[in-house]
C-alpha cells in the first residue's frame, strides 16, 4: 500500500523512489546464490549413489532448487518483491494453472502402477518392490480450506455450492477495502 | 482498482466542494492528497508484458508437463542418459551460468539507466547482448554435436532405432549395400581405364565389404540360426553395440569399453576353437573324399582295360563278320541277344567272340554302375567340402573383423564418421523430439530477445528510456527462468 501511495505521489517520476530497493550489492548476492544453487543441482544430478538408491529424492531436490532459483529471479531481478499488489493478479493465476497442469499430467503416468492388476504386472517392465508412501496431499485436503469456509458463511447469499466464485468475491472485496 | 482513489476518499470530501468526482485537491484540510488514476499503477507497456509473460508461463508449463509425462511414461530404465545422446551436463551448466550472468547484467543496466548513467547502462546492455549470443553459440555447438552423431528430431536424417531387432539389421544393410555397390561400380569403371580408386575410397570399399559380410551377414545368420529369440536378439545387440555403444561418461565408459573388448577377445577364442573344429571336420570330409577317389582310381583303370578288351574283341568280330559273312548284317551291339537267331551262320569263331563280349559286358556293367555311384558320392562330398570351406571362410572373416572392432571399441560410427550407420538408442526418438522441441522453443525466445536488444542498442539509455530496459529485461529474466527449469529436466534428470 505504501508503495502505491508512494508511486502515486511521485507520478511518473517514480524511478528515483524505486532505486532504493535494488542496489548492485543485492543483485550480486542474488547472482551468487543462483550460481551456488546451480552448483547444488549439478552436484545432485551427478551424485551417482543417490541416482541409484533413490532417484525420486534426486528429482525432488533438483526441482526444489529450481523453484528456489526461479523465486530468486522473479523476486529480485524482476522486481516483484517491490511491486504493488497488481503482481498477484498477473502471476498467481498463471502459476497456479501451470502447476495444476503439470500436477494433473503426472498421476496419469507416474501413479498408474498403483492400479495395475496382477496380470498387468506380468508384462510390466520392472515391478516396483513396494508401493512407496506418496505425499498425502489429496485433492480433498485442498478443498477443505477452513478460511474459505468462514468466508463462505459471510457471503452465503446465492451459490454456496460453487466455491470458486464465492472464494473470489470476498477476497476481492477485502482487497479493495484495504486500499 | 480503477477507482480506488475515489472509493476511499473521506465521505465529507465528495459533497463540500461539488467539483465533481475527481477533485481531491487539498484545501487546507490537511488529509491525504489522492489523485485519480485510471488503471493499474504501472505503465501500459509493462502491463502488456506481464500479461504476455503469464501466457508464456502457461505455454512452457504445457511443454514441461508433456515432457514429464513422456519422460516418466517411457518403459522403465529406457530413457537415455546424457552420455547416450552426446549431451554434456557441464556444457548445460555453463550455459546456465551464462544466462544467469546476462540476467545480472541486464538488471545492472536498468539500475544504471535509472540513475541516468547512459554510458554505464550501454556497457551492461552490450554485455547482456554478448552473453545472449554466447548462449546461442553454445547451443549451436550442442546441436552440432547431436547432428554430427545422427541424432535428429525426425526421420530423414535421424539414425536412431529403438530396438535391436531384424528391422534394425535390415536398416544397417540398406545403409551399407547401396554405398558398397556404388563404390564397387566406380572401381570397376576405373579399372577398365587402367586406373584405380583413390586410397581413401578403396579403404571405404574394403570396409563396406568387410562389414556387409562379417558384421551384417554374420549377425543375420546368427540371429536366424538361433532358435531362442533372446539369443538372436543378443546377437543383434552385439552388432548394435559395435556400431554405437551406449556408454556412460568418464571412467565408467573406460570400464564398459574394457568389458566390450574382453567380450570380443572371448568371441575370438570361441571363433578360433570353432575354426579348428571346422578344419578337423573338413579334413575328415577331405580324407573321406581321398578314400573315395582312390577307390575310383582303382576302379577306373579296371573299367578302362575292360572297355579296351571289349573294343578289341568287337573290332575283331566286325572284321570276321565282314570277311566271312557279308550277308549277315547283325550289328555288333545286337550280338549277344541275336546269338541264337543265327544258327545258319555257324561260324564257331564268331560265336566264341560274341560270348566273350557278352561275358565282358556282364563284368563291365556293375563296375560302371559302381563308378557312377562313386562319382555321385564324391560330388556330394565336394558340396560338403564347399560348405565347410564357406563356413571356415565366414568364421575366418569374422575373426579378422574382431581386431578391427576392438580398435573401434568406442563404436564404428565414432571411429569412421563417414559411416553414419543406424544405431540403437532405446527411447532415443522420443528423447530427441522432446529435447529439440523444448530447447528449440527456448532458443527461439533467446533469439527474439536478442532482436529486441539489437533494436535498443542504438538508443541512449538514460532515465527516460529506463522503462524500455525494464520491459526487455523482464522478458529476458523470463527466458532465464525457463532455462532454470529446462537445465535440470533435460540434462540432469
Amino acid at each position: 500500500m505504501t508503495d502505491h501511495a508512494h508511486s502515486a505521489a511521485h507520478g511518473h517520476e517514480h524511478h528515483q523512489g524505486e532505486h532504493g530497493h535494488g542496489g548492485v550489492g543485492k543483485y550480486i548476492a542474488v547472482f551468487f546464490a543462483l550460481c551456488v544453487l546451480t552448483g547444488i543441482s549439478f552436484g545432485v544430478g551427478n551424485w551417482h549413489a543417490l541416482r541409484v538408491s533413490s532417484p525420486g529424492t534426486m528429482w525432488a531436490i533438483m526441482m526444489a532448487v529450481s523453484c528456489c532459483k526461479a523465486l530468486l529471479v522473479i523476486l529480485f531481478f524482476m522486481h516483484i518483491l517491490w511491486e504493488a499488489n497488481w503482481k498477484y493478479v498477473l502471476t498467481v493465476p498463471a502459476s497456479l494453472m501451470s502447476i495444476f497442469l503439470v500436477l494433473m499430467l503426472v498421476p496419469d503416468i507416474g501413479r498408474r502402477t498403483l492400479k495395475y492388476s496382477a496380470d498387468r504386472w506380468l508384462y510390466a517392465p520392472k515391478p516396483v518392490p513396494a508401493a512407496a508412501p506418496h505425499e498425502p496431499g489429496s485433492p480433498s485436503a485442498h478443498e477443505h480450506d477452513p478460511a474459505a469456509d468462514s468466508r463462505d458463511k459471510d457471503s452465503r447469499d446465492k451459490d454456496s455450492r460453487d466455491k470458486a466464485p464465492a472464494n473470489g468475491k470476498p477476497a476481492e472485496g477485502k482487497h479493495g477495502g484495504h486500499e | 482498482m480503477a477507482s480506488h482513489a475515489h472509493d476511499f476518499s473521506p465521505p465529507h470530501d465528495s459533497h463540500d466542494h461539488g467539483r465533481g468526482d475527481h477533485g481531491h485537491d487539498d484545501h487546507g484540510h490537511g488529509h491525504l492528497v489522492l489523485q485519480y488514476q485510471p488503471a493499474l499503477p504501472i505503465s501500459k507497456g509493462k502491463l502488456c508484458l506481464w500479461l504476455f509473460l503469464s501466457t508464456e508461463i502457461m505455454f512452457f508449463a504445457g511443454l514441461i508437463g508433456t515432457y514429464i509425462v513422456l519422460r516418466f511414461g517411457a518403459p522403465e530404465g529406457t530413457w537415455p542418459i546424457p552420455s547416450y545422446v552426446h549431451l554434456a551436463e557441464w556444457i548445460g551448466a555453463v550455459n546456465t551460468f551464462v544466462l544467469l550472468m546476462s540476467s545480472v547484467t541486464i538488471v545492472l543496466c536498468l539500475e544504471a539507466a535509472r540513475s541516468n548513467k547512459p554510458a554505464l547502462a550501454k556497457g551492461w546492455f552490450l554485455a547482456t547482448f554478448l552473453l545472449g549470443c554466447v548462449f546461442l553459440g553454445v547451443k549451436t555447438y550442442e546441436y552440432g554435436q547431436k547432428f554430427s552423431h545422427g541424432i535428429y528430431p525426425a526421420k530423414p536424417h535421424s539414425l536412431i532405432y529403438e530396438k535391436p531387432d531384424l528391422y534394425y539389421v535390415q536398416a544397417v544393410r540398406q545403409s551399407l549395400a547401396p554405398r558398397q555397390l556404388a563404390l564397387a561400380a566406380e572401381q570397376a569403371a576405373l579399372q577398365q581405364k587402367g586406373e584405380s580408386l583413390p586410397k581413401e575410397k578403396l579403404e571405404q570399399l574394403e570396409l563396406y565389404d568387410n562389414l556387409l559380410t562379417n558384421l551384417v551377414r554374420w549377425t543375420e545368420l546368427k540371429a536366424a540360426k538361433e532358435g531362442d529369440p533372446l539369443a538372436s536378439r543378443l546377437a543383434i545387440q552385439r552388432m548394435a553395440e559395435s556400431i554405437y555403444p551406449l556408454r556412460e561418461h568418464g571412467p565408467a565408459a573406460e570400464k564398459q569399453a574394457h568389458h566390450y573388448v574382453e567380450l570380443l577377445q572371448e568371441e575370438g577364442k570361441v571363433l578360433e576353437k570353432e575354426q579348428s573344429q571346422l578344419q578337423s571336420g573338413r579334413s575328415t570330409i577331405a580324407s573321406e573324399r581321398t578314400a573315395k577317389s582312390e577307390e575310383l582310381a582303382t576302379l577306373q583303370p579296371q573299367i578302362m582295360s575292360l572297355q579296351k578288351q571289349r573294343e578289341e574283341l568287337a573290332a575283331e568280330l566286325k572284321k570276321l563278320e565282314g570277311a566271312a559273312k557279308p550277308a549277315a548284317e547283325a550289328p555288333a551291339g545286337e550280338a549277344r541277344s541275336c546269338g541264337q537267331e543265327q544258327p545258319s551262320a555257324a561260324n564257331p569263331e564268331i560265336e566264341r567272340l560274341k560270348e566273350q563280349i557278352a561275358a565282358l559286358d556282364t563284368e563291365l556293367m556293375p563296375k560302371q554302375e559302381q563308378e557312377k555311384a562313386l562319382l555321385g558320392v564324391i560330388g556330394r562330398i565336394d558340396e560338403r567340402l564347399a560348405a565347410a570351406d564357406a563356413e571356415i571362410k565366414a568364421v575366418q572373416g569374422r575373426a579378422e573383423l574382431l581386431p578391427l572392432l576392438e580398435k573401434a571399441h568406442h563404436g564404428l560410427n565414432e571411429e569412421h564418421s563417414w559411416l553414419r550407420l543406424p544405431m540403437v538408442i532405446p527411447s532415443g526418438n522420443m528423447w530427441a523430439s522432446t529435447y529439440f522441441l523444448m530447447t528449440g522453443f527456448h532458443a527461439l525466445h533467446v533469439i527474439v530477445g536478442l532482436i529486441a536488444f539489437a533494436l535498443i542498442i542504438p538508443l541512449t539509455l538514460n532515465a527516460r528510456r529506463a522503462h524500455v530496459i525494464e520491459n526487455v529485461g523482464l522478458y529476458w529474466h523470463f527466458v532465464d527462468l525457463v532455462w532454470i527449469f529446462l537445465f535440470p529436466l533435460l540434462y540432469l534428470f
